[in-house]
Protein backbone atom coordinates (compact mmCIF):
# COMPACT_ATOMS: atom_id res chain seq x y z
CA UNK A 1 0.00 0.00 0.00
CA UNK A 2 2.94 2.66 1.13
CA UNK A 3 4.64 1.65 -2.71
CA UNK A 4 1.08 2.52 -4.29
CA UNK A 5 0.56 5.99 -2.15
CA UNK A 6 4.52 6.64 -3.12
CA UNK A 7 3.88 6.00 -6.59
CA UNK A 8 0.75 8.41 -6.72
CA UNK A 9 2.50 10.99 -5.04
CA UNK A 10 5.86 10.90 -7.43
CA UNK A 11 3.12 10.99 -10.17
CA UNK A 12 1.83 14.33 -8.56
CA UNK A 13 5.61 15.29 -8.45
CA UNK A 14 6.76 14.58 -11.91
CA UNK A 15 3.47 16.20 -13.77
CA UNK A 16 4.48 19.30 -11.50
CA UNK A 17 7.77 19.28 -12.56
CA UNK A 18 6.96 18.34 -16.54
CA UNK A 19 4.59 21.60 -16.13
CA UNK A 20 7.32 23.58 -15.25
CA UNK A 21 9.66 22.60 -18.03
CA UNK A 22 7.28 23.26 -20.51
CA UNK A 23 6.69 26.77 -18.74
CA UNK A 24 10.78 27.38 -19.26
CA UNK A 25 10.08 27.45 -22.88
CA UNK A 26 8.53 30.99 -22.45
CA UNK A 27 5.45 29.24 -25.21
CA UNK A 28 2.80 30.95 -23.33
CA UNK A 29 3.75 31.09 -19.71
CA UNK A 30 2.19 33.26 -17.62
CA UNK A 31 5.11 35.08 -15.21
CA UNK A 32 4.80 36.20 -12.07
CA UNK A 33 6.86 39.39 -10.91
CA UNK A 34 6.61 40.29 -7.35
CA UNK A 35 3.08 39.18 -7.28
CA UNK A 36 2.22 40.53 -10.91
CA UNK A 37 1.32 38.08 -13.32
CA UNK A 38 2.81 39.45 -16.77
CA UNK A 39 2.25 37.55 -20.16
CA UNK A 40 5.71 35.84 -21.49
CA UNK A 41 6.66 37.85 -24.86
CA UNK A 42 10.19 36.92 -25.59
CA UNK A 43 9.60 35.05 -28.60
CA UNK A 44 7.41 37.51 -30.00
CA UNK A 45 10.21 40.13 -29.82
CA UNK A 46 12.38 38.09 -32.04
CA UNK A 47 9.93 37.26 -34.36
CA UNK A 48 8.90 40.21 -34.74
CA UNK A 49 12.33 42.23 -35.45
CA UNK A 50 12.61 38.83 -38.57
CA UNK A 51 9.86 39.80 -40.81
CA UNK A 52 7.45 42.93 -39.65
CA UNK A 53 7.57 46.09 -41.75
CA UNK A 54 9.94 48.97 -40.59
CA UNK A 55 10.49 52.49 -40.19
CA UNK A 56 13.58 54.72 -41.28
CA UNK A 57 13.63 58.12 -39.48
CA UNK A 58 17.06 60.13 -40.07
CA UNK A 59 18.79 57.15 -40.87
CA UNK A 60 17.64 55.12 -37.68
CA UNK A 61 15.61 52.09 -38.01
CA UNK A 62 12.73 52.09 -35.94
CA UNK A 63 11.02 48.19 -35.52
CA UNK A 64 8.26 47.16 -33.85
CA UNK A 65 9.35 45.09 -30.91
CA UNK A 66 12.50 46.12 -31.28
CA UNK A 67 14.69 47.65 -28.65
CA UNK A 68 13.82 51.34 -28.43
CA UNK A 69 17.46 52.51 -26.33
CA UNK A 70 19.61 52.37 -29.81
CA UNK A 71 16.74 54.44 -31.14
CA UNK A 72 16.73 56.83 -28.65
CA UNK A 73 20.23 57.75 -28.67
CA UNK A 74 20.82 57.61 -32.36
CA UNK A 75 17.67 60.21 -32.52
CA UNK A 76 18.83 62.09 -30.02
CA UNK A 77 16.31 64.99 -27.45
CA UNK A 78 12.56 64.35 -28.82
CA UNK A 79 10.62 67.02 -29.38
CA UNK A 80 8.53 65.90 -26.59
CA UNK A 81 8.58 63.01 -24.11
CA UNK A 82 5.95 61.57 -21.74
CA UNK A 83 5.81 58.64 -20.04
CA UNK A 84 2.46 56.84 -18.33
CA UNK A 85 2.86 54.13 -15.87
CA UNK A 86 1.21 50.90 -17.14
CA UNK A 87 -1.96 50.06 -14.32
CA UNK A 88 -0.66 47.96 -11.75
CA UNK A 89 2.19 46.45 -13.40
CA UNK A 90 5.49 47.76 -12.81
CA UNK A 91 7.29 49.37 -15.53
CA UNK A 92 6.30 53.21 -17.66
CA UNK A 93 4.90 53.40 -21.35
CA UNK A 94 7.01 55.86 -22.97
CA UNK A 95 5.68 58.07 -25.69
CA UNK A 96 8.76 60.02 -27.67
CA UNK A 97 7.94 62.42 -30.26
CA UNK A 98 10.81 63.45 -33.00
CA UNK A 99 9.09 65.93 -35.12
CA UNK A 100 6.96 63.92 -37.97
CA UNK A 101 6.76 60.89 -36.23
CA UNK A 102 5.55 59.43 -32.81
CA UNK A 103 7.27 56.15 -31.04
CA UNK A 104 5.40 54.78 -28.29
CA UNK A 105 7.05 51.81 -25.94
CA UNK A 106 5.84 49.30 -23.43
CA UNK A 107 8.44 47.64 -20.83
CA UNK A 108 9.71 44.12 -21.29
CA UNK A 109 12.10 42.87 -18.47
CA UNK A 110 14.35 45.45 -18.37
CA UNK A 111 14.30 46.93 -22.09
CA UNK A 112 11.49 49.52 -23.60
CA UNK A 113 10.08 48.07 -26.92
CA UNK A 114 8.79 49.70 -29.68
CA UNK A 115 5.29 49.40 -29.29
CA UNK A 116 4.08 51.89 -32.08
CA UNK A 117 4.96 54.32 -34.44
CA UNK A 118 3.00 57.26 -36.02
CA UNK A 119 3.66 59.01 -38.96
CA UNK A 120 2.37 62.41 -37.96
CA UNK A 121 2.50 64.21 -41.43
CA UNK A 122 3.99 64.21 -45.20
CA UNK A 123 7.27 64.87 -44.53
CA UNK A 124 8.48 62.00 -44.10
CA UNK A 125 7.28 58.57 -45.71
CA UNK A 126 7.37 54.73 -45.40
CA UNK A 127 10.67 53.07 -47.10
CA UNK A 128 8.19 51.86 -49.24
CA UNK A 129 7.80 55.63 -50.57
CA UNK A 130 3.89 56.30 -49.11
CA UNK A 131 2.88 59.28 -46.99
CA UNK A 132 -0.05 60.86 -45.46
CA UNK A 133 -1.59 62.39 -48.71
CA UNK A 134 -0.58 59.60 -50.74
CA UNK A 135 -3.11 57.94 -52.60
CA UNK A 136 -4.85 54.46 -52.15
CA UNK A 137 -3.04 53.56 -55.24
CA UNK A 138 -0.08 54.12 -54.54
CA UNK A 139 -0.59 52.56 -51.15
CA UNK A 140 -1.92 49.43 -52.95
CA UNK A 141 1.39 49.69 -55.43
CA UNK A 142 3.77 50.02 -52.56
CA UNK A 143 2.31 47.27 -50.06
CA UNK A 144 0.02 45.15 -52.66
CA UNK A 145 -3.40 43.65 -51.92
CA UNK A 146 -2.64 41.17 -48.85
CA UNK A 147 -4.30 43.65 -46.46
CA UNK A 148 -8.09 43.33 -44.45
CA UNK A 149 -9.85 46.17 -44.31
CA UNK A 150 -12.32 47.57 -41.19
CA UNK A 151 -14.13 50.63 -41.16
CA UNK A 152 -11.87 52.75 -44.12
CA UNK A 153 -7.99 51.26 -41.95
CA UNK A 154 -6.03 49.34 -44.51
CA UNK A 155 -4.57 46.52 -42.37
CA UNK A 156 -1.09 44.61 -43.02
CA UNK A 157 -0.15 42.21 -40.84
CA UNK A 158 3.56 40.55 -40.77
CA UNK A 159 4.59 38.98 -37.98
CA UNK A 160 3.92 40.17 -34.53
CA UNK A 161 3.35 43.65 -36.30
CA UNK A 162 0.83 45.10 -38.56
CA UNK A 163 1.15 47.98 -40.45
CA UNK A 164 -2.40 50.55 -40.89
CA UNK A 165 -3.34 52.87 -43.14
CA UNK A 166 -6.01 55.47 -42.44
CA UNK A 167 -7.89 55.73 -46.22
CA UNK A 168 -10.70 58.77 -46.32
CA UNK A 169 -11.76 60.00 -50.33
CA UNK A 170 -8.73 57.37 -51.41
CA UNK A 171 -6.03 59.63 -50.03
CA UNK A 172 -3.50 57.69 -47.01
CA UNK A 173 -4.69 59.96 -43.97
CA UNK A 174 -3.10 58.13 -41.18
CA UNK A 175 -0.11 56.04 -41.16
CA UNK A 176 0.80 53.52 -37.80
CA UNK A 177 2.94 51.00 -36.96
CA UNK A 178 1.35 48.67 -34.12
CA UNK A 179 3.05 45.61 -31.94
CA UNK A 180 0.59 42.64 -31.58
CA UNK A 181 2.16 41.73 -28.80
CA UNK A 182 1.18 44.35 -26.05
CA UNK A 183 -1.84 42.47 -26.17
CA UNK A 184 -2.70 38.98 -24.54
CA UNK B 1 -9.55 -7.34 2.88
CA UNK B 2 -11.81 -5.04 -0.23
CA UNK B 3 -12.77 -2.61 2.33
CA UNK B 4 -8.97 -1.92 2.87
CA UNK B 5 -8.62 -1.44 -0.32
CA UNK B 6 -11.50 1.23 -0.94
CA UNK B 7 -9.49 2.91 1.94
CA UNK B 8 -6.56 3.12 0.41
CA UNK B 9 -7.67 4.70 -3.01
CA UNK B 10 -10.19 6.94 -1.22
CA UNK B 11 -6.83 7.79 1.25
CA UNK B 12 -4.54 8.23 -1.67
CA UNK B 13 -6.96 10.71 -3.40
CA UNK B 14 -7.58 12.52 -0.42
CA UNK B 15 -3.51 12.91 0.02
CA UNK B 16 -3.13 14.00 -3.96
CA UNK B 17 -6.23 16.84 -3.83
CA UNK B 18 -4.93 17.72 -0.42
CA UNK B 19 -1.36 18.31 -1.67
CA UNK B 20 -2.67 20.14 -5.58
CA UNK B 21 -4.76 22.12 -3.16
CA UNK B 22 -2.22 23.67 -0.97
CA UNK B 23 0.49 23.96 -3.95
CA UNK B 24 -2.16 25.76 -5.32
CA UNK B 25 -2.53 28.02 -2.49
CA UNK B 26 1.18 28.27 -1.80
CA UNK B 27 1.43 29.22 -5.69
CA UNK B 28 -1.35 31.74 -6.79
CA UNK B 29 -0.47 35.45 -6.74
CA UNK B 30 -1.02 37.03 -3.18
CA UNK B 31 -1.13 40.36 -4.31
CA UNK B 32 0.10 42.51 -0.70
CA UNK B 33 3.49 43.67 -1.82
CA UNK B 34 4.05 45.91 -4.70
CA UNK B 35 1.18 45.26 -6.90
CA UNK B 36 -1.66 45.01 -4.83
CA UNK B 37 -4.48 45.57 -7.66
CA UNK B 38 -4.74 41.82 -7.90
CA UNK B 39 -6.17 41.71 -4.68
CA UNK B 40 -8.70 44.57 -4.87
CA UNK B 41 -11.85 42.08 -5.72
CA UNK B 42 -11.67 39.16 -3.60
CA UNK B 43 -11.59 41.95 -0.67
CA UNK B 44 -14.95 42.76 -1.02
CA UNK B 45 -16.70 39.34 -0.09
CA UNK B 46 -15.25 39.87 3.47
CA UNK B 47 -17.52 43.39 4.27
CA UNK B 48 -20.69 43.78 5.67
CA UNK B 49 -22.80 44.17 2.24
CA UNK B 50 -25.43 46.90 2.73
CA UNK B 51 -23.43 49.70 0.53
CA UNK B 52 -25.86 52.34 -0.78
CA UNK B 53 -23.63 53.19 -3.18
CA UNK B 54 -21.07 51.04 -5.53
CA UNK B 55 -18.80 51.80 -7.98
CA UNK B 56 -17.25 49.59 -10.83
CA UNK B 57 -15.01 49.72 -13.64
CA UNK B 58 -10.83 50.28 -14.25
CA UNK B 59 -8.35 52.27 -12.38
CA UNK B 60 -10.06 55.49 -13.31
CA UNK B 61 -12.35 54.62 -9.80
CA UNK B 62 -9.80 52.75 -7.60
CA UNK B 63 -7.55 55.34 -7.99
CA UNK B 64 -9.79 58.63 -8.07
CA UNK B 65 -12.90 58.15 -5.81
CA UNK B 66 -12.21 57.77 -2.21
CA UNK B 67 -15.12 56.07 0.03
CA UNK B 68 -13.77 57.77 2.96
CA UNK B 69 -14.28 61.15 2.12
CA UNK B 70 -17.81 60.21 1.38
CA UNK B 71 -18.39 58.46 4.68
CA UNK B 72 -16.97 61.34 6.55
CA UNK B 73 -18.59 64.56 4.29
CA UNK B 74 -22.17 63.25 3.40
CA UNK B 75 -22.14 59.69 5.27
CA UNK B 76 -22.56 57.83 2.50
CA UNK B 77 -21.52 54.49 2.99
CA UNK B 78 -19.98 52.75 -0.44
CA UNK B 79 -17.64 50.54 -1.84
CA UNK B 80 -15.41 50.19 -5.07
CA UNK B 81 -15.47 47.04 -7.37
CA UNK B 82 -12.67 48.11 -9.17
CA UNK B 83 -9.71 46.77 -10.94
CA UNK B 84 -6.78 46.93 -13.62
CA UNK B 85 -8.16 47.38 -16.63
CA UNK B 86 -11.55 46.41 -16.09
CA UNK B 87 -13.83 45.51 -19.23
CA UNK B 88 -16.82 45.87 -19.95
CA UNK B 89 -17.74 42.86 -19.50
CA UNK B 90 -16.17 42.17 -16.39
CA UNK B 91 -17.77 45.47 -15.13
CA UNK B 92 -21.35 44.12 -16.17
CA UNK B 93 -20.37 40.56 -14.29
CA UNK B 94 -18.81 41.50 -11.41
CA UNK B 95 -22.51 43.86 -10.43
CA UNK B 96 -24.37 40.35 -11.57
CA UNK B 97 -22.12 39.28 -8.76
CA UNK B 98 -22.62 41.95 -6.51
CA UNK B 99 -26.23 41.61 -6.54
CA UNK B 100 -26.19 38.32 -5.18
CA UNK B 101 -25.67 40.02 -1.95
CA UNK B 102 -27.15 43.61 -2.00
CA UNK B 103 -28.80 45.93 -4.00
CA UNK B 104 -27.76 49.37 -3.66
CA UNK B 105 -29.52 52.46 -4.57
CA UNK B 106 -27.12 53.33 -6.64
CA UNK B 107 -24.14 52.28 -9.17
CA UNK B 108 -21.74 54.11 -10.78
CA UNK B 109 -19.87 53.03 -13.92
CA UNK B 110 -16.99 54.77 -15.45
CA UNK B 111 -17.16 54.69 -19.56
CA UNK B 112 -13.18 54.68 -20.14
CA UNK B 113 -13.91 50.58 -21.01
CA UNK B 114 -15.83 51.44 -23.65
CA UNK B 115 -13.08 52.20 -25.96
CA UNK B 116 -12.12 48.17 -25.88
CA UNK B 117 -14.49 45.73 -27.69
CA UNK B 118 -12.86 42.69 -27.20
CA UNK B 119 -10.60 40.86 -25.05
CA UNK B 120 -7.14 42.34 -24.29
CA UNK B 121 -4.85 41.06 -21.53
CA UNK B 122 -4.73 37.79 -19.70
CA UNK B 123 -2.80 39.26 -16.73
CA UNK B 124 -5.22 41.93 -16.50
CA UNK B 125 -8.22 39.33 -17.10
CA UNK B 126 -6.43 37.25 -13.83
CA UNK B 127 -6.79 40.35 -11.95
CA UNK B 128 -10.33 41.03 -12.29
CA UNK B 129 -11.64 37.61 -12.86
CA UNK B 130 -9.69 35.07 -10.17
CA UNK B 131 -10.92 37.00 -6.55
CA UNK B 132 -14.63 36.30 -7.54
CA UNK B 133 -16.22 33.80 -5.72
CA UNK B 134 -17.76 30.83 -8.15
CA UNK B 135 -20.97 31.42 -9.44
CA UNK B 136 -22.58 31.78 -12.88
CA UNK B 137 -21.34 35.12 -13.23
CA UNK B 138 -17.60 34.03 -12.33
CA UNK B 139 -17.83 31.58 -15.60
CA UNK B 140 -19.46 33.98 -17.79
CA UNK B 141 -17.07 36.74 -17.02
CA UNK B 142 -14.36 34.39 -17.32
CA UNK B 143 -15.72 33.06 -21.25
CA UNK B 144 -15.87 36.78 -22.49
CA UNK B 145 -12.55 37.34 -21.21
CA UNK B 146 -10.50 35.02 -22.26
CA UNK B 147 -7.87 35.86 -25.09
CA UNK B 148 -7.29 33.64 -27.69
CA UNK B 149 -4.29 31.97 -25.77
CA UNK B 150 -6.18 31.15 -22.61
CA UNK B 151 -8.17 28.15 -21.42
CA UNK B 152 -11.24 28.04 -19.17
CA UNK B 153 -9.55 25.02 -16.97
CA UNK B 154 -6.95 27.35 -16.31
CA UNK B 155 -8.94 29.17 -14.41
CA UNK B 156 -10.66 26.43 -12.67
CA UNK B 157 -7.19 24.96 -11.44
CA UNK B 158 -4.96 28.04 -11.38
CA UNK B 159 -1.64 26.02 -10.57
CA UNK B 160 -2.02 24.95 -14.07
CA UNK B 161 -0.89 28.34 -14.66
CA UNK B 162 1.22 29.48 -11.65
CA UNK B 163 3.23 26.17 -10.87
CA UNK B 164 6.40 28.22 -12.79
CA UNK B 165 5.74 30.13 -9.73
CA UNK B 166 8.06 27.69 -8.08
CA UNK B 167 11.27 30.06 -8.64
CA UNK B 168 9.88 33.16 -7.11
CA UNK B 169 8.36 32.18 -3.68
CA UNK B 170 8.69 34.30 -1.32
CA UNK B 171 7.76 34.72 2.38
CA UNK B 172 4.82 36.31 1.67
CA UNK B 173 4.00 33.65 -0.23
CA UNK B 174 3.86 31.39 2.94
CA UNK B 175 2.33 33.58 5.12
CA UNK B 176 -0.82 34.79 3.16
CA UNK B 177 -1.34 31.50 1.78
CA UNK B 178 -5.00 31.00 3.73
CA UNK B 179 -5.47 34.56 5.08
CA UNK B 180 -4.25 37.56 3.20
CA UNK B 181 -4.22 41.43 4.11
CA UNK B 182 -6.20 44.09 3.70
CA UNK B 183 -4.87 46.23 0.41
CA UNK B 184 -7.62 49.36 -0.12
CA UNK B 185 -9.69 51.03 1.56
CA UNK B 186 -13.00 49.68 0.48
CA UNK B 187 -11.63 49.42 -3.09
CA UNK B 188 -10.18 52.72 -3.03
CA UNK B 189 -6.18 52.64 -4.15
CA UNK B 190 -3.99 55.28 -1.80
CA UNK B 191 -1.35 56.87 -3.33
CA UNK B 192 -0.11 60.38 -1.24
CA UNK B 193 2.81 61.18 -3.60
CA UNK B 194 2.73 63.74 -6.55
CA UNK B 195 4.22 63.56 -9.94
CA UNK B 196 2.87 67.12 -11.94
CA UNK B 197 1.25 65.99 -15.08
CA UNK B 198 2.83 67.73 -18.36
CA UNK B 199 2.48 67.95 -21.82
CA UNK B 200 -0.08 65.22 -22.79
CA UNK B 201 -0.17 63.46 -26.15
CA UNK B 202 -2.76 64.05 -28.48
CA UNK B 203 -4.74 60.95 -29.80
CA UNK B 204 -3.73 59.14 -32.15
CA UNK B 205 -5.91 58.87 -35.20
CA UNK B 206 -8.82 55.96 -35.44
CA UNK B 207 -10.11 54.60 -38.64
CA UNK B 208 -13.44 54.55 -36.64
CA UNK B 209 -14.71 56.10 -33.50
CA UNK B 210 -17.93 54.58 -32.79
CA UNK B 211 -17.45 51.96 -29.76
CA UNK B 212 -17.76 48.84 -30.82
CA UNK B 213 -21.21 46.31 -30.72
CA UNK B 214 -20.02 44.17 -27.71
CA UNK B 215 -19.05 47.25 -25.77
CA UNK B 216 -22.77 48.80 -26.18
CA UNK B 217 -24.43 45.47 -25.92
CA UNK B 218 -22.79 44.98 -22.03
CA UNK B 219 -23.90 48.45 -21.57
CA UNK B 220 -26.98 47.71 -22.36
CA UNK B 221 -27.40 44.99 -20.19
CA UNK B 222 -25.90 46.64 -17.08
CA UNK B 223 -28.50 49.47 -18.14
CA UNK B 224 -31.21 46.87 -18.22
CA UNK B 225 -29.96 44.94 -15.37
CA UNK B 226 -29.86 47.93 -13.22
CA UNK B 227 -33.66 49.10 -13.70
CA UNK B 228 -34.64 45.50 -13.34
CA UNK B 229 -33.08 46.52 -9.71
CA UNK B 230 -34.81 49.55 -8.75
CA UNK B 231 -30.89 51.07 -9.10
CA UNK B 232 -30.08 54.69 -10.39
CA UNK B 233 -27.04 53.92 -12.81
CA UNK B 234 -24.80 56.70 -13.34
CA UNK B 235 -21.93 56.77 -15.62
CA UNK B 236 -18.76 58.97 -15.46
CA UNK B 237 -15.89 59.80 -17.05
CA UNK B 238 -13.18 59.89 -14.32
CA UNK B 239 -10.63 63.47 -14.86
CA UNK B 240 -8.04 61.72 -15.57
CA UNK B 241 -5.92 63.47 -18.96
CA UNK B 242 -4.71 59.53 -20.53
CA UNK B 243 -5.83 57.97 -21.90
CA UNK B 244 -6.78 60.47 -24.77
CA UNK B 245 -10.62 60.46 -24.27
CA UNK B 246 -11.83 61.62 -27.79
CA UNK B 247 -14.30 64.03 -28.46
CA UNK B 248 -16.29 61.35 -30.61
CA UNK B 249 -16.63 59.39 -27.61
CA UNK B 250 -17.90 61.81 -25.59
CA UNK B 251 -20.59 62.18 -27.80
CA UNK B 252 -21.61 58.69 -27.78
CA UNK B 253 -22.19 58.92 -24.18
CA UNK B 254 -23.93 61.64 -23.85
CA UNK B 255 -26.54 60.55 -26.83
CA UNK B 256 -26.69 57.05 -24.95
CA UNK B 257 -27.08 59.00 -21.29
CA UNK B 258 -29.94 61.26 -23.07
CA UNK B 259 -31.30 58.11 -24.47
CA UNK B 260 -31.37 55.87 -21.47
CA UNK B 261 -32.55 58.25 -19.43
CA UNK B 262 -29.16 58.36 -17.04
CA UNK B 263 -27.19 60.89 -15.52
CA UNK B 264 -23.60 61.07 -16.88
CA UNK B 265 -20.78 63.18 -15.30
CA UNK B 266 -17.71 64.09 -17.41
CA UNK B 267 -15.22 65.42 -15.08
CA UNK B 268 -12.61 66.25 -17.36
CA UNK B 269 -14.82 69.07 -18.38
CA UNK B 270 -15.36 69.72 -14.28
CA UNK B 271 -11.79 69.90 -13.36
CA UNK B 272 -12.00 73.52 -12.17
CA UNK B 273 -15.05 73.53 -10.47
CA UNK B 274 -13.85 70.72 -8.95
CA UNK B 275 -11.06 72.25 -8.09
CA UNK B 276 -8.18 69.62 -9.52
CA UNK B 277 -4.53 70.83 -9.99
CA UNK B 278 -2.74 68.65 -12.09
CA UNK B 279 0.61 70.23 -10.66
CA UNK B 280 -0.27 68.81 -7.39
CA UNK B 281 -3.33 66.46 -7.53
CA UNK B 282 -1.97 63.14 -9.84
CA UNK B 283 1.18 61.63 -8.67
CA UNK B 284 1.59 59.71 -12.53
CA UNK B 285 1.51 63.11 -14.03
CA UNK B 286 -2.42 63.40 -14.87
CA UNK B 287 -3.41 59.47 -15.14
CA UNK B 288 -4.56 59.08 -11.88
CA UNK B 289 -5.32 61.16 -8.84
CA UNK B 290 -3.22 60.94 -5.87
CA UNK B 291 -5.16 61.40 -2.59
CA UNK B 292 -5.58 64.80 -2.30
CA UNK B 293 -6.98 64.52 -5.85
CA UNK B 294 -9.47 61.51 -5.16
CA UNK B 295 -10.63 63.85 -1.67
CA UNK B 296 -11.31 66.41 -3.98
CA UNK B 297 -12.96 64.58 -6.52
CA UNK B 298 -15.19 62.46 -3.88
CA UNK B 299 -16.10 65.90 -2.24
CA UNK B 300 -17.34 66.99 -5.49
CA UNK B 301 -19.28 64.01 -6.44
CA UNK B 302 -20.35 63.35 -2.79
CA UNK B 303 -22.49 66.28 -2.91
CA UNK B 304 -23.79 65.31 -6.46
CA UNK B 305 -24.81 61.60 -4.63
CA UNK B 306 -26.19 63.49 -1.60
CA UNK B 307 -28.22 66.33 -2.67
CA UNK B 308 -29.06 65.32 -5.94
CA UNK B 309 -29.85 61.47 -6.42
CA UNK B 310 -30.64 61.86 -2.60
CA UNK B 311 -28.55 59.01 -1.08
CA UNK B 312 -29.13 58.95 2.17
CA UNK B 313 -26.32 60.22 5.22
CA UNK B 314 -26.31 56.80 7.59
CA UNK B 315 -23.62 58.86 9.74
CA UNK B 316 -25.91 58.72 12.45
CA UNK B 317 -26.09 54.36 12.45
CA UNK B 318 -24.17 53.28 15.15
CA UNK B 319 -23.48 49.90 13.81
CA UNK B 320 -22.01 51.35 10.41
CA UNK B 321 -19.96 54.57 12.73
CA UNK B 322 -18.27 51.52 14.72
CA UNK B 323 -17.37 49.74 11.07
CA UNK B 324 -16.26 53.48 9.88
CA UNK B 325 -13.70 54.35 12.82
CA UNK B 326 -11.81 51.06 11.94
CA UNK B 327 -11.97 52.10 8.46
CA UNK B 328 -11.32 55.43 9.07
CA UNK B 329 -8.39 55.00 11.41
CA UNK B 330 -6.73 52.13 8.94
CA UNK B 331 -6.98 55.07 6.38
CA UNK B 332 -4.95 57.70 8.14
CA UNK B 333 -2.52 55.11 9.75
CA UNK B 334 -2.00 54.36 5.69
CA UNK B 335 -1.67 57.95 4.76
CA UNK B 336 0.65 58.89 7.36
CA UNK B 337 2.93 55.60 6.49
CA UNK B 338 3.04 57.08 2.76
CA UNK B 339 3.50 60.85 3.89
CA UNK B 340 6.69 59.27 5.83
CA UNK B 341 7.78 57.06 2.62
CA UNK B 342 7.32 59.48 0.00
CA UNK B 343 9.15 62.72 2.10
CA UNK B 344 12.42 61.05 1.93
Amino acid sequence: MKKKMLGMLLIVGLLCVAGCGSDAKGSDAVNVQGSSVVADQNDTQKEAQADGYVFVYKKTTITVNGDMAPVAEALGEPTSYFEAASCAFDGLDKIYTYGPIVVETYPEGNKDLVSAIIVKDDSVTTPEKVTIGSSKQEMLDAYGKDYTEEAGMFVYKKGSMKLQFIVKDDVVTSIQYSSTAVFE
Amino acid sequence: MKKKRWLTIVLTAILILGSLFLLQKLLMPKYVADVVEGAFIAEYYQEEKNHDVVFIGDCEVYENFSPITLWQEYGINSYIRGSAQQLIWQSYYLLEDTLRYETPQVVVFNVLSMKYNEPQKEAYNRMSIEGMKWSMSKVKSIQASMTSRENFLDYVFPILRYHSRWSQLTEDDLKYMFQTKQVSHNGYYMRVDVKAAGEIPEGKPLADYQFGENAYTYLDKMTALCKEKGIQLILIKAPSLYPYWYDEWEAQIEQYAEDNDLLYINYLELVDEVGIDFTQDTYDAGLHMNLSGAEKLSHSFGQILSEEVQVPNRSGEAHLQEIWKEKIAAYEAEKQEQFTKYSK
